[in-house]
């Protein structure tokens, strides 16, 4: 009890003006998302229940936030309601999309999102209510807001089932899959939180994060094109798909001056870890100062990227260097581009609530040892978990190929993941590794699965065209 | 010193070192045969496209277009179930012996070093212990007499089995593998295709000669039904099994529904239309007056219109042109049909050509004693068929089934064991000894251990009914 008295008594200047920052960063979200949405009549339709989920996760998560940083405790109930109602309105979405299609919603990316998201909030429902890691939606929510806006961007139209997607097996597998994913998501958030609670330096996280977002923004501008314009891939409005010049090939058009902002973003974001390097050999404290504000400066950045993105990404023609004519493009047509940056300003604002915040987090979250076992049992419920998506996965592979494993892209990623994982639980086991080490192989394990998850479907191509 | 070298290699292999590195180029060689294009599922000429000759040729020669079927990742998967089997086998010896052989008695250092324990004053030896034995009976520990020289302790404990866990998940590894390995052996992959009506008794394999079957199979109708916008909603195919021309079994497949038998799988792959008619249906109505009657004919079949006069189907052209003063066929698909007719009359030896639609300069169906109307086109189909065989499936789903009992022991099944033993301590006075360990969830089983410990004084408190007992007793707590 005293321990909240002397929260409560804690001013919350830096973090009340953080808190309205993102909460004008989230009301612009929820704007653009708005126009998406409103264009459909009906009102308790699939994507209105989920973007009434979106406001509720988005309120959630900002609250979330708001408790890390400000510790007043009002702010985790309202948060925890917010991620009820968040809960509620996307089991009506799951409802309404299984009611409306015929058949339980496995069968697309964005259905199989629907579930992830699902399975993320009540899972972290749980993990509050039953561990008492109560920080632990400040990096759940915002998994489930990208996952929630990357889902408005999706194609949603209910397609009947091709003939061999119709099958109790396909079923058993995806939900095991959505179940074991969120298991994943939730130990990576816990790994997270385990290496604040062990004291882990803020200078690394610095490093880490920038690291982060540096990556994501290299990633974006390998689609820099001369004159410093920014190709995106060409998207046709009335059937709904991207355009192809040939089998597999598609066809990019070109932003122009997109390509220069981001590459000054880039600049900005490499900035704070230029001065972490330098730092790192010359130990100027002045140095991580000016780091710290080069990060808050370049989240404004970010931000002003992404505002350019959206608005020239939504709308207009552009022209190809493959192709005569002007082509139109949409959000839809560049998920990655569009969760990179919605990611890079999150992990940024994550540092820098634990840059002003730290201590207050450290008296928040449970103990490191507490924080470690939480996470190992999140992990043992997770690889069994896998096991049977995989297992489930093979026999109806056989059932509809004759093969129950074919190496292909999916598969083989999903062996990795449970391979990963697999070593995980060995290292623990028989070589007792606990804390740092073993929070490392966490966050490795979640990554594996992002790539299985997202990357395989849009990197590496398959048999698994459906999802 | 020449024996201690496989002897070396053996504990090199068992080592959990050599697992983990084993384990790391197992994951690092599989994503690279997701990264680079493997040559069994990509188009020669799009290799071709995808890398320089000189880059294609270093992947050839690295075998990294075939990652999955190449010597050297076989040789690594068969290093990983060695290295498996080393493990297993050099830990489990260990591990058997306290399976077998279960701790019953603990002695006094071991009693000092056990973390969970705690000591209650008794009066009566006996009738402690007895008390204590119901209690354990009661949260399910199924307590054990181990008798001693003239007294006698108890032991209980639950889920032994968990000890066994690790290698009943190994062992499913292992069946996994096996089955895998046999099907990569004897196991075999090929295609079929089938028009209605047809039988067949061998199959392509993607590659070699064909393979033949046993028995035959036939195709006694096969189909596609639609959603309503026009996507494949169900394809299905009759298909009977023929054994020295006796049907021994028929069934409809369907997608996800094969037929087996004798191990041999057919699965529904493929289906369409070859393009070749198979009836045409047509209404002849005569032109001297009568009835008109419908006829089913086929490619080249002669039918009888009355006494005297006969038709034969001479062409059917599914997708036609007329050009140059021939007539075409653009396609394969059935889009502009055309049928040609030949009317005969025996009486005056005369053939008129009837062509349906009339296309002029090559039709006399005004000649004709027949005016044909078309009615219905049936189109041949065709379905195809994945055949495969997989003898080593059933290790494989054995090895499935006991790698989630594996797992479910190894992550919720807990070794708890509990032992009570009357002591006395160093004033003589005597105690009951209680103490606890579980193999994990430690933190779980403290919790549980109090509460059997508290109940333990709780009746014994009842049954000895002695007020001033419980101030000693929480004295004696530590």
């Amino acid at each position: 009890m005293a321990r909240s008295a002397t929260v409560e008594q804690q001013p919350a200047n830096t973090g009340a003006t953080l808190v309205v920052m993102v909460g004008l960063g989230v009301a612009f979200l929820l704007f653009m998302a708005f126009l998406n949405v409103v264009k459909s009549g009906n009102l308790l339709n699939d994507s209105n229940l989920l973007y009434a989920a979106l406001i509720f996760y988005a309120g959630a998560g900002t609250l979330y936030l708001g408790f890390g940083i400000t510790g007043t405790p009002s702010f985790i109930r309202f948060a925890s309601l917010a991620t009820w109602a968040g809960l509620l309105a996307n089991t009506g979405a799951v409802a309404h999309r299984w009611y409306s299609a015929g058949h339980a919603p496995f069968a697309s990316i964005y259905e199989m999102l629907l579930m992830f998201v699902w399975t993320l909030a009540a899972l972290t429902l749980i993990a509050e209510k039953k561990y008492r890691v109560k920080v632990i939606g400040t990096v759940t929510m915002p998994v489930a807001i990208v996952g929630v806006v990357l889902m408005q961007l999706l194609r949603t139209e209910v397609r009947p089932l091709v003939p061999a997607l119709q099958s109790t097996w396909l079923h058993v597998h995806v939900t095991l899959a959505m179940l074991a994913y969120a298991a994943c998501a939730l130990s990576f958030a816990l790994a997270m939180m385990f290496l604040i609670q062990d004291r882990m330096k803020t200078e690394t996280f610095l490093a880490a994060t920038t690291w982060f977002t540096v990556a994501t923004y290299v990633g974006v501008l390998t689609r820099f094109e001369k004159w410093g314009g920014l190709s995106v891939v060409a998207w046709n409005p009335e059937e709904k798909s991207e355009v192809f010049l040939s089998q597999g090939v598609r066809l990019f058009v070109v932003i122009p001056d997109l390509g220069w902002l981001l590459l000054l973003v880039l600049a900005a974001v490499a900035a704070p870890l230029f001065l972490y390097l330098v730092w790192r050999k010359t130990h100027d404290q002045g140095l991580l100062d000016m780091a710290n504000r080069a990060v808050f400066l370049s989240i404004l950045l970010q931000v002003l990227a992404l505002l350019f993105f959206l608005l020239r990404a939504r709308g207009g023609r552009y022209g190809s260097l493959d192709a005569d004519g002007l082509f139109s493009t949409s959000l839809s047509a560049s998920p990655f581009i569009l969760s990179g940056l919605v990611g890079g300003i999150f992990v940024s604002l994550l540092y820098l609530l634990l840059l002003w915040r730290r201590e207050d987090l450290e008296r928040m979250l449970p103990s490191a040892d507490e924080l470690d076992r939480i996470t190992y049992k999140t992990i043992a419920i997770a690889f069994p978990l896998l096991t049977l998506m995989i297992a489930a996965g093979a026999y109806w592979a056989n059932r509809t190929w004759g093969a129950y494993w074919s190496w292909d892209p999916k598969e083989t990623w999903a062996a990795i993941t449970w391979l990963v994982y697999a070593g995980y639980l060995h290292m623990r086991i028989t070589r007792g590794w606990r804390g740092r080490r073993a929070a490392y192989f966490a966050i490795l394990g979640f990554a594996v699965v992002m790539f299985t998850f997202f990357g395989v479907t849009y990197l590496l191509p398959g048999l698994h065209a459906y999802a | 010193m020449a024996a201690s070298v496989p002897r070396k290699i053996w504990q090199t292999l068992g080592a959990i070192k050599t697992g983990v590195i084993l384990l790391i180029l197992v994951v690092i060689l599989s994503a690279a045969g997701t990264v680079v294009l493997q040559r069994p599922v990509t188009e020669a000429d799009e290799m071709q496209r995808a890398y320089s000759p000189y880059v294609l040729r270093l992947l050839d020669e690295l075998g990294l277009t075939d990652v999955f079927h190449a010597r050297w990742f076989v040789l690594l998967l068969s290093l990983v179930s060695l290295s498996i089997v080393a493990a297993s086998v050099q830990r489990f010896p260990n591990a058997w012996r306290f399976f077998a052989r279960p701790y019953k008695t603990p002695d006094e250092s071991f009693r000092k070093a056990l973390t969970s324990h705690n000591l209650i004053p008794i009066k009566d030896e006996e009738a402690a212990l007895s008390v204590a034995e119901r209690v354990m009976q009661k949260a399910g520990f199924r307590p054990e007499r181990i008798v001693r020289e003239n007294s006698f302790s108890l032991f209980g404990e639950r889920n032994r089995i968990s000890e066994m866990a690790v290698y009943i998940v190994h062992a499913s590894l292992l069946l996994i593998l096996l089955g895998g390995n046999i099907d990569a052996l004897f196991g075999w992959r090929a295609f079929v295709t089938l028009t209605g009506g047809q039988q067949s008794n061998q199959v392509q394999p993607q590659n070699g000669s064909p393979r033949k079957l046993p028995f035959a199979i036939r195709c006694d109708g096969a189909g596609q039904e639609n959603y309503a916008d026009g996507t494949p909603k169900r394809w299905w195919t009759d298909l009977s099994v023929l054994k020295h021309g006796q049907t021994v079994l028929r069934k409809q497949i369907v997608v996800n529904d094969p037929l087996v038998y004798g191990g041999i799988r057919f699965y529904q792959a493929s289906y369409g239309k070859t393009g070749k008619l198979d009836k045409l249906v047509l209404t002849a109505t005569p032109h001297g007056g009568g009835a008109p009657k419908d006829i089913t004919i086929a490619l080249e079949e002669t039918l009888p219109l009355d006494v005297d006069t006969t038709v034969r189907l001479a062409e059917f052209i599914p997708d036609y042109v007329v050009s140059d003063g021939e007539v075409y066929a653009r396609s394969n698909a059935l889009e502009n049909p055309a049928a040609h007719l030949v009317v005969e009359s025996k009486k005056s030896g005369q053939a008129i050509n009837v062509w349906l639609p009339p296309i002029p300069g090559f039709e006399q169906n005004a000649s004709s004693p027949y005016a044909f109307d078309g009615k219905d086109i049936q189109m041949a189909y065709f379905t195809g068929l994945e055949v495969s065989h997989e003898p080593g499936q059933w290790s494989v789903w054995a090895g499935v089934v006991l790698m989630g009992i594996g797992l479910a022991v190894v992550f919720y099944l807990v070794h708890l064991r509990v032992w009570v033993v009357p002591v006395r301590d160093a004033r003589g006075q005597l105690k009951l000894w209680i103490g606890g360990t579980a193999n994990k969830n430690k933190e779980a089983f403290e919790q549980r251990f109090c509460k059997l410990v508290e109940q333990i004084e709780a009746e014994l408190k009842i049954s000895v009914k002695v007020g001033a007992e419980a101030p000693v007793a929480a004295l004696a707590g530590k």
